[in-house]
């Protein structure tokens, strides 16, 4: 009788332990951009979207309304913290005034996904990002075709907020992919701050001082929209830029730009959203940077570029 | 581990028999029910399935039949330019046109790209532009057929990018000289309009339908960005090998149902996936409540069975408990048992032999009893007559001498040997009344004998009033007299103790200075089962056998002798509690 009992009580924890198996089944997830607008930012969080049907996560969009604002963002993570989230997923507009607040974050067990940016000397639970030193490498590759051989090249580069390490790299690998063709200098190089009217005054000023200025890079969408006022009506500056703002389609369609870098910020959302699931359920994301395309007039309706370029299907 | 060869009790064989019968029926059922529960299911999931794609695909060529009806309509219209204006068929296709919000624009170019008619106002692109587009070589020369295009971003007019789906067919117009010719009918839909007749359609959680073209490309998928960006994965490949129908396949681990039909008017085929363990979700449900109620019923099946088993063992238990307890020799435990019929007649029948025995065996130690008083009184009265008529013998021999003093010593001494030879029937003495019938005895004897032999009598304090059987040591000194002393040239002596032996014994020794006995003699006469000697008469032989009678075979005689020496003879007897003498004997 004693033997039965204990096979019973075995039994019953068998099925106890069936039932009793403790997952996130609706893991609740901030996802954190460094502004609310932005074509990029927003097919980030559309890509984002994608990865909830396949996750069943619960997504919340959290971000200031200006990308340079990073007090904003600092409170916007602090909010997420106290409101408890599961998983935080974070583009960081400020590499170190950031990191408290994440360590912070990361004391609390929450964990932490960085998407397209990281901090410096923290460690997150995970990065995706894209190969930004690939792109500046790129970039300075296609102007190189812009120009004859050994025709000098005077470029402007402007990027958007100078403490993110993607903008960091961005601009090291361009200006030394561009320092190692012989004639060529970087004119000038400044950043924007993600504002189209600080990036047009940059550029004016930049053209007015350096008249010699034949290439500018403007590293992010709304820097591009002030370059391309700011050089409007002139001629012999080649322009590339780093988005895909329908705005910048248009440029490229016109021939105001040479060339667009665009990064694919569904996946960047996509993946950020399945790497948190994954960390939250014990398992380990998959490590693998997000695809991008450098794009030309040519080359915008091929079908291999078009899925990219217009990534807004409707 | 159970020793091998040992059977199973009764218990143990109902309790595996049972619950393994029904436990096999249990599965068994539930197997069949599983069986027949997922092949229902399974063929309900796949009905459902079809029936979804069906439809989609019925919407879908409704939509396109819908098209084609424009598009016939506006191919009517190109050729009744003779009774028409351009604006006015412009006006009359841009009617249709604007109450459509699913369809972009409708243009019709000549062969060579100039637009002829457009419902849109804002500006081309340039001819060289429009000729180079697919749906614009696929369709031009090939009067009749019309075409549909995949999904592409719609690159007639600058700075405008809608997603759109391309219907192109070439047509016959009247041109301004009043003359048939060639021209290319464009309509672009948009293509979210097209996708939402899909996208809304779920094939169980995450199942989807998605469209692919003749050559196996994908025109329409839910999860176009993420299979641009690598993050999806489909299956054309098992598609292109099944043109139509329904199927099974593992695609990326795991199981599919895959529906593929063909979309009329557009060349496309609808392709519907559904995931196997979506659909069968119910399935795992009914299988995790089947398995704990099959645990459950098992669980008591056990249960029961145990139940079953010890209501029907139990009372076999307890019988088979009787038994050893009567094969143990206690016959006191109360005979009947309960249970089933069976076993209870069976307790009947068992109850009834107890008692048999039980009275057999009362029989038996009566008869026992009887016979060992026969044999006592046998013994008792063989020593009575010899004894008397050579005591007597001797009295009248005294007497004719004159010995007056003599025959009243013996006379005497033959009076109380008798009276404790009677002891008024009882069986047990005192050792000093049965020392008392020695002394008697050996008084007579040395009479007889006229003083041929002394003797001398020692007991131990504390063992006078000990019980014993009577009449055990006079046959031994009778025996020492007649074998060992009357021989004996010499004075013989017999000397007689009485002392304790541990453990729990007593000792009357008998010794005589007599004869003796050579080995093979005491050997023969050690042999208490074999025939004594007829000159050793019956005498050591009966004691011996009384004593172990009364005692066990613990006790008894113990002889020792040697040839001229003399013979020793220990009766040993258990040390038993002191009585009470009668009345006038002393100890």
């Amino acid at each position: 009788m004693k033997r039965l009992s204990l096979l019973l009580i075995a039994l019953a924890l068998l099925l106890s332990g069936c039932t009793s198996k403790e997952t996130i089944s609706n893991p609740r997830i901030a996802v954190i951009t460094m502004m609310q607008g932005g074509e990029f930012w927003g097919a980030l969080k559309n890509g984002a979207r994608g990865a909830r049907s396949a996750t069943a996560a619960v997504l919340e969009f959290l971000a200031p309304i200006n990308e340079a604002d990073y007090e904003g963002q600092i409170r916007t993570v602090q909010q997420a913290i106290d409101q408890g989230f599961d998983a935080i997923i974070l583009s960081p507009s400020h590499a170190i005034r950031l990191k408290d607040v994440v360590a912070k974050a990361r004391a609390k067990g929450i964990t932490v996904v960085l998407a397209d940016t990281a901090l410096s000397e923290l460690e997150a639970d995970f990065l995706i990002t894209a190969d930004y030193a690939q792109i500046g490498a790129s970039m300075a590759e296609h102007a190189f075709t812009l120009f004859e051989e050994g025709e000098a090249i005077n470029a402007l580069i402007i990027g958007s907020l100078p403490d993110t390490t993607t903008m960091v790299t961005l601009v090291e690998s361009l200006s030394h992919s561009l320092m190692g063709r012989p004639n060529t200098r970087i004119a000038h190089s400044a950043f924007s701050y993600s504002n189209e009217t600080m990036a047009a005054d940059i550029t004016s000023s930049a053209c007015e001082a350096d008249a010699s200025i034949n290439v500018v890079f403007a590293l992010e969408e709304y820097t591009a929209g002030g370059v391309a006022q700011a050089i409007a009506g002139t001629s012999g500056i080649h322009f590339i830029a780093l988005g895909n703002t329908r705005y910048e389609i248009q440029l490229l369609e016109e021939g105001v730009i040479d060339a667009l870098v665009v990064v694919n910020a569904f996946n960047l959302g996509y993946r950020s959203v399945l790497a948190a699931v994954d960390l939250l359920g014990s398992k380990k994301p998959a490590q693998q940077p997000v695809d991008w395309a450098l794009v030309t007039k040519d080359s915008m309706f091929t079908e291999e570029h078009q899925r990219l370029v217009f990534q807004t299907i409707r | 581990m159970r020793r091998r060869g040992r059977p199973y009790s009764i218990k143990t064989i109902l309790s595996v028999v049972i619950a393994s019968v029904s436990i096999l029926f249990t599965v068994l059922a539930s197997t069949i029910l599983y069986v027949q529960f997922t092949t229902t299911i399974r063929a309900n999931a796949t009905a459902a399935t079809r029936e979804i794609v069906r439809q989609i695909n019925a919407n879908l060529n409704y939509y396109t039949s819908d098209i084609l009806s424009i598009a016939t309509y506006a191919r009517d219209l190109a050729k009744q330019t003779d009774l028409l204006s351009h604006p006015q068929i412009e006006e009359r296709l841009n009617s249709i046109v604007s109450s459509r919000q699913d369809i972009v624009c409708l243009l019709l170019f000549k062969t060579d790209g100039t637009l002829l008619l457009s419902t849109h106002d804002a500006p081309m692109r340039t001819t060289a532009e429009i000729v180079k587009q697919q749906w614009f070589e696929r369709a031009l020369g090939k009067e009749g057929n019309f075409y549909f295009t995949g999904p592409h971003v719609q690159q007639l007019f600058p700075s405008s990018y809608p997603w759109v789906i391309t219907y192109s067919q070439q047509i016959t117009y009247r041109n301004d000289e009043g003359e048939l010719d060639r021209a290319l009918l464009v309509i672009d839909m948009n293509f979210w309009a097209v996708s939402e007749l899909v996208q809304t359609a779920r094939l169980g959680k995450s199942g989807y339908v998605y469209f692919i073209d003749n050559d196996g490309k994908i025109v329409y998928h839910p999860y176009q960005q993420l299979i641009n960006s690598n993050l999806f994965n489909e299956d054309i490949e098992s598609v292109q090998e099944h043109i139509f129908g329904t199927f099974h396949t593992t695609f990326e681990a795991r199981e599919r149902l895959v529906i593929v039909d063909t979309v009329n008017n557009a060349r496309w085929r609808i392709v519907g996936v559904a995931f196997i363990d979506e659909l069968m979700a119910g399935l795992q449900k009914y299988t995790a409540i089947m398995l704990v109620v099959v645990l459950f019923i098992i669980i008591i099946t056990i249960l029961v069975a145990r139940s079953i088993a010890t209501y029907i063992s139990g009372p076999i238990r307890a019988l088979e408990r009787l038994m050893n307890s009567v094969e143990s020799g206690d016959f006191s435990a109360p005979p009947l048992v309960g249970g089933s019929q069976e076993v209870a007649a069976l307790s009947e029948t068992f109850a009834v032999m107890v008692r048999r025995i039980r009275a057999l065996m009362d029989d038996i130690v009566t008869s026992q009893e009887a016979k060992r008083k026969f044999e006592l009184d046998a013994l008792q009265a063989k020593i009575n007559p010899h004894f008397l008529y050579n005591t007597l013998d001797s009295v009248v021999w005294l007497a004719e001498q004159g010995d007056r003093e003599g025959v009243i010593r013996m006379v005497t001494s033959l009076a109380k040997l008798f009276r404790i030879s009677i002891s008024k029937g009882r069986d047990i003495i005192t050792i000093a009344e049965e020392l008392e019938h020695v002394r008697n005895y050996l008084i007579i004897q040395q009479i007889r004998y006229q003083d041929k032999f002394n003797f001398s009598i020692e007991m131990e304090a504390g063992t006078e009033a000990l019980a014993t059987i009577k009449l055990i040591a006079q046959p031994i000194v009778e025996n020492a007299i007649y074998h060992g002393i009357k021989y004996l040239q010499e004075m013989g002596r017999i000397t007689i103790r009485v002392y304790r032996r541990k453990p729990g014994a007593v000792v009357i020794e008998v010794k005589d200075n007599g004869v003796g006995m050579s080995e093979a003699q005491l050997t023969q006469i050690l042999d208490f089962t074999a025939m004594q000697p007829k000159r050793m008469g019956f005498g050591v032989r009966n004691v011996h056998q009384r004593i172990q009678l009364y005692w066990g075979s613990d006790f008894g005689l113990e002889i020792s002798s040697e040839l001229d020496e003399g013979t020793l003879v220990r009766l040993i007897i258990p040390e038993q509690p002191s009585i009470e003498p009668p009345k006038g004997v002393t100890t």
